[in-house]
């Protein structure tokens, strides 16, 4: 059966509170922001644990990120979590935070009353911290041939498509592959080895829709299966959580109809 | 990465045993039942309303009736299909264990196959007056 | 693969190295390296690429406006216009054999990108949509404004990145992601035989041995306080190469982009502008019609930079502390806004609380693009000074994008230039890969110290127990890099400067770093990028201070004109690691194309 309650040392302990920092005069700072972090190191063997550290907002930057930046510059240098572009164009500061998976950088801290609770993408496997193991979802991703296949001869110049269908590749290009929706799909923690997931369905989605795009059938035929595509069940959760405002459902939807479309 | 369990390259295990090229029949199977079940679930009700404090004899009488028993049918059919494929869905969802979940597979449909003759025996039964 | 203990041992540790063998190594997966990589598989070379983050998240990601081929889709263009404007948005430093061969692959680069998957935007009769962008002109410099810029509405480094991304899988790349590089091995030669890098996930070292070495690190934008570059930008490639006791060119020219958000520091693309908008200060005065008359908000980004800083200097800059700027979209058309500006759009709303529709985004010059890096010719290979020869190539060594210094932005680029760049360059050392290896050949043996310099300096700092944090450095070196070597510079704040940020660098000595595990230590990884960063913040403000003229992104007060008498030359800067001076050489800039079809164009007066 799935595995309902976590493992014995996957159950979480209570860690360090770190002091309450001093501000520029030298006095306790006294405009603060509770984090509540999840820890997880593989060099000690112990159990994940909940630190807590006190961000001084008159220092600060005014996003989730920021404040994660100011911890490990100003308290604990040892707290690990990626990050890259601060604007929200990579997706590598995917993490869940206050019960929602999205992205550090764009979320303000304003966001969350009270303490931020923040926890890795939940269901992957954990390499230290707040940073997942995200292999298999990208092998996922590999796996349904993310480019254009063509046969046709190209032509000298470009593929000419028309304004109406390059308008239909909106709301799918733009994903970032931060994994925040596969990984906030209840289908996709009991089935992940072998459901493919809101973003890389996203994904496949984006290439059948593609006017120049030749392979449409194979790309079906690829994606026809009771695991890979119908383990949706319209939870919603993935369009809910997009950080990017995208539609994964609908996207799945879309491909459900043109599974059908061409039985009959 | 970490997942060391295997030695097979992450692309080859989420390949796996390739596509199946099937469950668009599943799918459209559940769809088309649930929209039958609409109409037949009001029809059931109905039935239900006017059984109530009914006793033997007009129950049977209500039932007999060619156009009550044939709703009656069809409600049963579409319901059990439509339960057997959705518990087959859960039956996926939740049973990891291989052997179990074929088990659980088999006995899911037995199980329907059981009830549906079951069903479709007592209607005609008291439909033919046997 | 085989594990061996490493040569020697550090601090009574050794660490254990596994060993690869490939035909390239490739350093870098973003749009120059994964372009490279894709080439250098297609041409049946055993390729790796290796990356400190997944390939989708390296910084070309986050590249808006677009990419500059002359295609002609929107009126007339061809590449010799394209060309006269790259030259004279280079302030005539650009050279311009380097500048044909760009501007003149450019429409096959973006067909090839087209033809790959890139959702580009497109115009009513279904071809690649252009926009106008800053310096792009028609009939050289005399018409109006070219639409060049090939767009995928603001997010076209993102398209290309994930269409190249997927090529490479298509190609069936080797990666070797979220890998650390260190440093490079070179050989008693002085060609350059692979690199070493640290795995993050497990700690682990690795040495990759190829007959070619490709960095494409991207620039080192974080050197600055408030830069629109990811916290990535470290320009890991370029330190190597210095440590390698490889020369970098021009670093003095550091962009400063027109509008970055105040505050957060994030992009506004120049398509902004290009789509209409334009930039007010506290008078609701357009001001760049008094600075660039015919060219207005779309003249080239130092020029627009410069008179940003002006308008803040003389008062009228908005703001509770008048130090900033207005850029004001709101007059556009929302459907255009939504279809074509979508992503500036939420990020305004994200980090300056505006929606473009109806208010202005405050806006600041911040930094965004080194032109400056590792000097390569047009087939991406490295060179360096060598007994009297300044093109004299490093063997085994290439250098591709904002890593390298080809040069083709000479002391400003123009805008959407840097994405053509990446995939005409990447393209280039692809088949100059090709041309020059064959597949599986058999390589010597490495010297015995090949792991010596990286092991040596990982070590150092993994157990480093000085009283400085990382983080406290870094913000030292970036506050005197946006005090020091900003938009306008001095002598005088430059030899400050020059004093300080040798401090910076001394004080290194003292670092400190707590957290001591192999796996995913990004303390120790934000350590060495510091150190990297350091090396180059040195570099770019010596050649600073040593190049006294005003030319392109480099705009000294005390010698206001560009002096081509005497500086028309490439600086070559140098880094002696132990005695921690920069000595400064230089190299001519090519006065020739790259064929008769043009002419090399004569530097004259900038004016736009």
């Amino acid at each position: 059966m799935v595995q309902l309650t976590l493992p014995k040392n996957s159950r979480m302990t209570e860690g360090k509170v770190w002091p309450k920092p001093d501000g520029h005069d030298g006095k306790p700072a006294t405009n603060l922001k509770e984090y509540r972090i999840y820890r997880w190191s593989p060099d000690d063997g112990a159990n994940p644990r909940i630190d807590t550290y006190f961000v001084d907002l008159d220092d600060c930057g005014p996003m989730i990120l920021d404040g994660l930046i100011w911890i490990k510059s100003k308290i604990d240098p040892t707290l690990t979590f990626r990050r890259s572009c601060r604007e929200g164009i990579c997706g590598s500061c995917a993490m869940n935070i206050d019960g929602t998976n999205t992205l550090a950088c764009t979320t303000g801290m304003d966001a969350v009353d009270g303490a931020i609770k923040i926890y890795p993408l939940p269901h992957m496997p954990v390499v230290k911290d707040l940073v997942p193991d995200l292999t298999r979802f990208y092998a996922q991703h590999a796996s349904i041939e993310p480019w254009l296949k063509t046969d046709t001869a190209a032509p000298e110049k470009e593929w000419r498509q028309s304004h109406e269908d390059r308008l239909k590749l909106d709301g799918l290009y733009e994903c970032i592959l931060c994994a925040c929706c596969s990984t906030s799909c209840p289908s996709y923690w009991w089935n992940g080895d072998r459901y493919l997931g809101p973003a890389v369905l996203l994904q496949a989605y984006r290439w059948l829709i593609d006017s120049r795009d030749e392979h449409t059938g194979e790309r079906l035929d690829q994606l026809e299966d009771p695991f890979r595509l119908y383990r949706c069940h319209t939870i919603m959760n993935c369009s809910k959580a997009c950080p990017k405002g995208l539609n994964p459902a609908k996207a799945i939807a879309e491909i459900k109809q043109m599974m059908v479309a061409r039985q009959f | 990465m970490h997942s060391k369990s295997s030695l097979r390259t992450p692309l080859a295990r989420v390949r796996g045993l390739g596509s199946a090229k099937s469950g668009t029949g599943h799918f459209w199977k559940q769809r088309l039942s649930a929209l039958a079940l609409v109409p037949l679930s009001i029809a059931f009700i109905w039935l239900v309303a006017q059984l109530a404090g009914a006793d033997h004899g007009q129950a049977v009488a209500i039932i007999s009736s060619p156009l009550t028993g044939i709703l009656l049918l069809l409600f049963l059919l579409s319901g059990l299909v439509h339960m057997r494929i959705g518990m087959q869905v859960v039956i996926e969802d939740y049973v990891h264990q291989e052997g179990a979940k074929v088990l659980c597979l088999m006995a899911n449909t037995f199980f329907t196959i059981a009830v549906g003759f079951a069903c479709v025996y007592a209607v005609l039964k008291i439909s033919f007056g046997m | 693969m085989s594990n061996k203990p490493a040569s020697a041992a550090y601090t009574g540790q050794a660490y254990p190295i596994t060993d690869h063998t490939h035909d390239v190594v490739v350093v870098g997966a973003g749009g120059a390296g994964l372009r490279a990589t894709v080439g250098a598989s297609q041409a049946g070379l055993r390729t790796a690429c290796i990356t400190k983050v997944f390939p989708t998240r390296s910084h070309t990601v986050a590249a808006q406006g677009g990419v500059a081929a002359s295609l002609g889709n929107m009126g007339p263009d061809n590449w010799q216009w394209h060309m006269y404007d790259t030259v004279k948005g280079s302030d005539w430093l650009g050279d311009q054999d380097a500048i044909e061969y760009l501007v003149r692959n450019a429409p096959a680069a973006v067909y090839e990108l087209e033809h790959w998957g890139v959702p580009f935007s497109r115009t009513e009769d279904g071809r690649i949509y252009q926009r106008p962008f800053g310096g792009m002109t028609t009939d050289f410099g005399r018409g109006p404004p070219a639409q060049r810029t090939c767009a995928a509405a603001d997010r076209t480094g993102h398209a290309m990145l994930h269409t190249l991304y997927g090529q490479a899988l298509r190609n069936n790349t080797e990666f070797f992601i979220e890998y650390f590089a260190i440093d490079l091995i070179m050989d008693e030669d002085g060609r350059c035989r692979g690199v070493i890098a640290l795995k993050l996930d497990d700690g682990t070292l690795h040495r990759f041995r190829g007959q070619q070495t490709i960095l494409a690190t991207g620039g080192y934008g974080r050197a600055y306080f408030s830069a629109t570059s990811a916290h990535t930008c470290t320009g890991d490639g370029n330190a190597m190469a210095l440590r390698a006791g490889l020369a970098l060119q021009d670093m003095e020219f550091v962009q400063f982009h027109p509008t970055g958000i105040y505050g957060a520091g994030c992009l506004i693309t120049e398509g902004s502008r290009g789509e209409g908008g334009y930039l007010t200060n506290s008078e609701g005065e357009r001001f760049m019609e008094r600075y660039a008359p015919s060219t207005k908000d779309l003249a080239s980004r130092d020029v627009v930079s410069r008179a940003m800083t002006m308008e803040i200097r003389e008062g009228r800059g908005v703001g509770k502390k008048k130090d900033h700027l207005f850029l004001h979209l709101d007059h556009l058309d929302p459907a255009i806004l939504h279809e074509r500006l979508p992503g500036i759009s939420d990020s305004a709303r994200i980090f300056a609380g505006v929606d473009v529709s109806r208010e202005p985004i405050p806006v600041l010059p911040t930094v965004h693009y080194n032109m400056g890096g590792i000097p390569t010719n047009y087939h991406g290979e490295v060179l360096t000074l060598r007994d009297g020869d300044p093109d004299s190539v490093v063997p085994g060594l290439m250098a591709l994008g904002e890593a390298a210094c080809v040069s083709v932005h000479g002391a400003n680029r123009l805008g959407s230039n840097s994405l053509i760049d990446l995939v005409v360059f990447g393209r280039a050392a692809g088949l100059r890969c090709g041309e020059t290896l064959t597949a599986g050949e058999k390589q010597p043996d490495l010297p015995k110290d090949s792991a010596d310099l990286a092991l040596s300096r990982l070590d150092h700092f993994r157990n480093a127990a000085g009283g400085t944090p990382t983080a406290v450095l870094r913000g030292e070196m970036q506050h005197v890099m946006q005090t020091n070597c900003a938009v306008y510079r001095t002598g005088e704040t430059l030899e400050e400067g020059s004093e300080l940020i040798h401090k910076v660098w001394k004080s290194a000595a003292d670092l400190g770093v707590t957290d001591r595990s192999l796996v995913w230590n990004t303390d120790l990884v934000e350590t060495m990028e510091f150190d990297n960063l350091i090396q180059q913040a040195v570099v770019t403000m010596d050649s600073a201070k040593n190049r006294k003229e005003s030319r392109g992104a480099h705009a000294r007060e005390d010698f206001k004109d560009r002096d081509d008498k005497n500086w028309m030359k490439h600086t070559l800067a140098f880094l002696d690691q132990s005695s921690q001076t920069v000595s400064i050489d230089y190299r001519p800039v090519h006065s020739y194309t790259m064929s008769n079809d043009i002419e090399y164009i004569e530097p004259k007066a900038r004016v736009y």
